[in-house]
């Protein structure tokens, strides 16, 4: 069988000598989807851009890359132009930012049809507005003249899957199209992609992160880390019965949402018989804006965790779960509704700097990207001795021991003591604010999206690091997170937020095994499957 | 905020999707032009306010500029006085100079003894002249080297260009007339050292010279934002995106890289008006132009009110107008802003 993308011993250096990819070999056949996973730095986004000729300036190619019958490592400008142009097309990661934002969205995809192909104006405006209706958008005739600021991401992103086609390519090369999507949004992409391969019969070359998407649209995996391939071979080969050991460590690493044997189902424990730890009745917050209606943020939560306990909110961008967490922690402030920590009412703005303080003690945030919230200029060491001398009164050297024990706990030690953030990992950085926020052992910890920014198998460390400090602190969470696996791992309750509302609570096993309201039932049912598991 | 926004603009996003495709003339639209004219209005309504009543804040005393020379006796005085009335209340000095100005009858200047209109008129053309073959030369040689260094950004050529821009910054126009008259017209005789020409063809050869001295600093800035913004929008995914569909270099460029970087350009270009007319009274006196700058260096030293407030109110015009128009083509360069969406 003649290949479409045949990828040997493929290496990248960069001029200053450092070796981005090692010897990959890859092929994709027509017709075939191959998936190209691995976590990020592992080469896998560069080994796609490879193939249509993408690479850093001035860096150094070997081996062999072969699309379409034709060699694109030394080609000359003219032929990687015309591979571009018709042998291969790439959808690339964030519709927001691969989209011109100062050109409507007819402009997008014309422009190649007029200026590579030279077709009239008419004929390309005729073709566009077909391919908008092939991926399935309302008002295609609408859309034409309409500019991206208009679009949402999910709009966005079958506009760029419309622009790939302009071309009719052979090979769609498709990289994390879905990752800066919510879940349903990407279940729609998945569904538009999926049809359109068939439809055209295309080779299709799927970079993601996320293996259970991986396992549920691919025929073939690859497997990369480090600029090598770990393994590859049949996708359901690959999942089920992993050769490499990194392979296996990235799948233990993936939290799925499959429901487990039911009996050792923990309800919340009766244990506690203390007062909640969280209360909060009737919360509701709208925002105003000038010329635009006013938008209802949350409206009239309510929810509970017990002393010890852990509660997940789950929910897609704009359903209001971060507003939340931050009314809960005081960084803004309810319209009505009370919150009440440990019994007291923490509703009301902190007037005095003994109230603040008061406040801060009772309930600590971890954010969701620990390369924002650590400030670039403080080592870590003293990230945590600040805040320890000013809750605890602590002198340099009672503060200085403390902070160590408490990296410690988080698994650091004391060379990081003196580290900047940009020295550390984006999972260190992470452990450095959790570090930071245990320090004044606070009475309740809310995470919001801390684990999105990272890796798989960096989000497992910091997960497990979570359900550590729990048992052994008694520490009491609330998780908020889009991703209804990594909510299961940590929350033994959780609550669906949509527009604002709390659509439905109830323990996370429950809830993902039969979920109640439609809206949790969409949710549940858009995260992607192994395809073998969903046919059978 | 961040997270208020960001919940906030998905909601919008969703919203003007589903709303019907709206015109750029659409009622928003509107409202926003009137908003700027009637600012643009205010602004020279209250420069007019400062202009005008500054006179009152110099030392020195127009009607004994007028009889210098002369002793006069109080009757004499009070004639003149009156005469240019400047015996009536300060509020209706102002009234009457502006619905004299409204006209483009600013007063009679007492140094020329002729209308301020005449007196302008007549040295106008020589520092619009000024001002438009130096803006032309900006404009080419500022984006080009802008637009070379930013292509070549990191190699030789961006080092280079980028050292040589730092070098003209720090010649003063004094200093770059001094030089230019000393090289081009003393030593090798090519362009006249003095005067503004005869004629239209004659005006611009003898502004080679000057406009070259005055554009000096303003290349350099131009230089610097157009490198700035074209290698910011050279690291935007969506260049990479129009790379990877199979569109030449030079398209890619033109049609997303330069043309998303034209924003910033346009904003400091607007700010640049109001500097070339200041900077032009330099250079004017040291090439011996009958121009504006330097009517307003000769009225301030000789205290003649009314051609200083005329000039002074025709450059803030400028600068207000000019700028006003910078704020109306945003939309047409960056369609969010007409939307007030957050740019990225």
């Amino acid at each position: 069988m003649s290949r479409l993308l045949d990828i040997d011993g493929l290496t990248l250096e960069l001029h200053d000598g450092t070796r981005l990819l090692e010897g990959i070999s890859l092929s994709v056949a027509p017709g075939e989807t191959v998936g190209l996973v691995g976590e990020s730095g592992s080469g896998k986004s560069l080994t796609a851009r490879t193939v249509l000729g993408l690479v850093p300036e001035r860096s150094r190619l070997g081996g062999r890359v072969r699309l379409d019958g034709r060699e694109v490592i030394g080609a000359p400008a003219r032929d990687i132009l015309d591979l571009r142009r018709h042998a291969a097309a790439m959808i690339f990661q964030d519709p927001r930012a691969g989209i011109n934002p100062m050109r409507t969205i007819g402009d997008h995809l014309t422009e190649t049809l007029r200026r590579c192909e030279g077709k009239s104006a008419a004929e390309a405006r005729a073709r566009a507005i077909e391919l908008l209706a092939d991926v399935q958008l309302p008002r295609p005739e609408e859309h034409f003249g309409q500019y991206p600021h208009e679009f949402s991401g999910g709009m966005l992103q079958r506009v760029m899957i419309a622009g790939a086609l302009t071309s009719s390519p052979k090979l769609l090369i498709c990289d994390e199209p879905t990752t800066a999507l919510d879940v349903t949004t990407q279940a729609e992409i998945v569904r538009v992609l999926v049809e359109l391969r068939e439809r055209r019969g295309m080779g299709m070359l799927f970079i993601t992160h996320d293996l259970n998407l991986a396992a549920s649209l691919c025929d073939r995996v690859v497997v990369m880390s480090r600029g090598r391939v770990e393994e590859s071979g049949d996708a359901r080969r690959v999942f089920t019965a992993p050769e490499a050991d990194y392979t296996r460590r990235l799948i233990e690493a993936t939290p799925s949402i499959a429901v487990r044997s039911l009996d050792g189902e923990a309800e919340a424990d009766a244990s506690a018989p203390a007062g909640p730890m969280l209360e909060v009745r009737g919360l509701d917050k709208q925002y105003q804006l000038r010329g635009r209606p006013p938008v209802h943020a949350v409206v009239e939560a309510e929810l509970e965790i017990p002393r010890g306990g852990s509660l997940g909110v789950v929910g897609e961008s704009g359903s209001g779960k971060s507003t939340l967490a931050r009314m809960i922690v005081g960084l803004e402030q309810p319209d009505r509704g009370e919150v009440r920590i440990a019994g007291r009412e923490r509703s009301t703005a902190p007037r005095s700097r003994a109230e603040r303080i008061a406040h801060a003690k009772s309930v600590q945030m971890v954010f969701q990207d620990p390369y924002l919230s650590l400030d670039p200029r403080i080592p870590a060491g003293r990230a945590i001795q600040d805040v320890l001398r000013l809750h605890g009164g602590l002198d340099r050297v009672a503060a200085e021991a403390r902070a160590l024990e408490l990296l410690e706990a988080v698994g650091l030690g004391e060379r990081h003591l003196a580290a900047r953030p940009k020295t550390l990992s984006g999972g260190q950085r992470q452990r450095v604010a959790i570090a930071r926020a245990l320090a004044i052992e606070p009475e309740l910890l809310v995470m919001d999206e801390a684990t999105s920014a990272l890796d798989v198998s960096v989000q497992a460390q910091v997960l497990d690091l979570v359900a550590q400090l729990r048992a052994q602190r008694g520490l009491t969470v609330l998780f908020i997170s889009h991703d209804l696996g990594v909510v299961r791992r940590v929350c033994e309750r959780a609550v669906v937020m949509r527009r604002g509302e709390i659509v439905e609570q109830g323990p996370s096993e429950r809830l993902l095994r039969e979920p109640e309201h439609p809206y949790t039932r969409l949710l549940v049912d858009s995260v992607p499957r192994p395809s073998w598991e969903a046919a059978a | 905020m961040a997270l208020d926004s960001r919940t906030v603009s998905v909601a919008a996003r969703e919203a003007a999707a589903e709303a019907p495709r709206r015109g750029r003339w659409s009622a928003a639209g509107v409202r926003r032009v009137a908003g700027k004219l009637g600012g643009l209005a205010l602004t020279l309504f209250l420069a007019s306010l400062l202009v005008f009543f500054s006179r009152f804040l110099v030392p020195g005393d127009p009607v004994s500029f007028l009889l210098r020379g002369r002793k006069p006796s109080p009757e004499a005085i009070a004639q003149v006085t009156a005469q240019y009335g400047l015996d009536l209340p300060p509020w209706q000095q102002y009234l009457n100079w502006l619905g004299g100005a409204l006209t483009g009858d600013f007063g009679r200047s007492l140094q020329y003894r002729q209308d301020v209109s005449t007196v302008i008129g007549e040295r106008l053309p020589v520092t619009l002249m000024l001002v438009v073959m130096s803006g032309i030369l900006i404009a080419i040689v500022g984006l080009s080297a802008g637009v070379v260094a930013a292509l070549n950004r990191g190699r030789p050529l961006d080092r280079l260009t980028l050292v040589g821009l730092t070098v003209l910054s720090a010649i003063p126009s004094f200093v770059g007339s001094i030089v230019l008259i000393a090289i081009f017209a003393v030593q090798l005789g090519w362009f006249p050292t003095f005067g503004s020409g005869q004629g239209f063809g004659d005006m611009v050869y003898h502004l080679v010279l000057p406009s070259i001295a005055l554009a000096i600093v303003f290349v350099v800035l131009v230089g610097k934002v157009t490198r700035s913004s074209m290698v910011e929008q050279l690291g935007r995914e969506h260049v990479e995106v129009a790379t990877s569909r199979g569109l030449k270099r030079a398209t890619v460029i033109r049609r997303h890289v330069f043309r998303n970087a034209l924003g910033p350009i346009l904003t400091v270009s607007g700010v640049l008006v109001a500097g070339l007319l200041v900077a032009s009274t330099i250079v004017e006196a040291a090439f011996g132009l009958a121009g504006i700058g330097s009517l307003l260096v000769q009225s301030v030293d000789r205290l003649d009110f009314p051609v200083v407030q005329a000039i002074v109110m025709l450059v803030v015009t400028a600068f207000v107008v000019v700028n006003a128009i910078v704020d109306l083509t945003e939309p047409w360069i960056d369609p969010r802003s007409a939307a007030g969406a957050s740019a990225r």
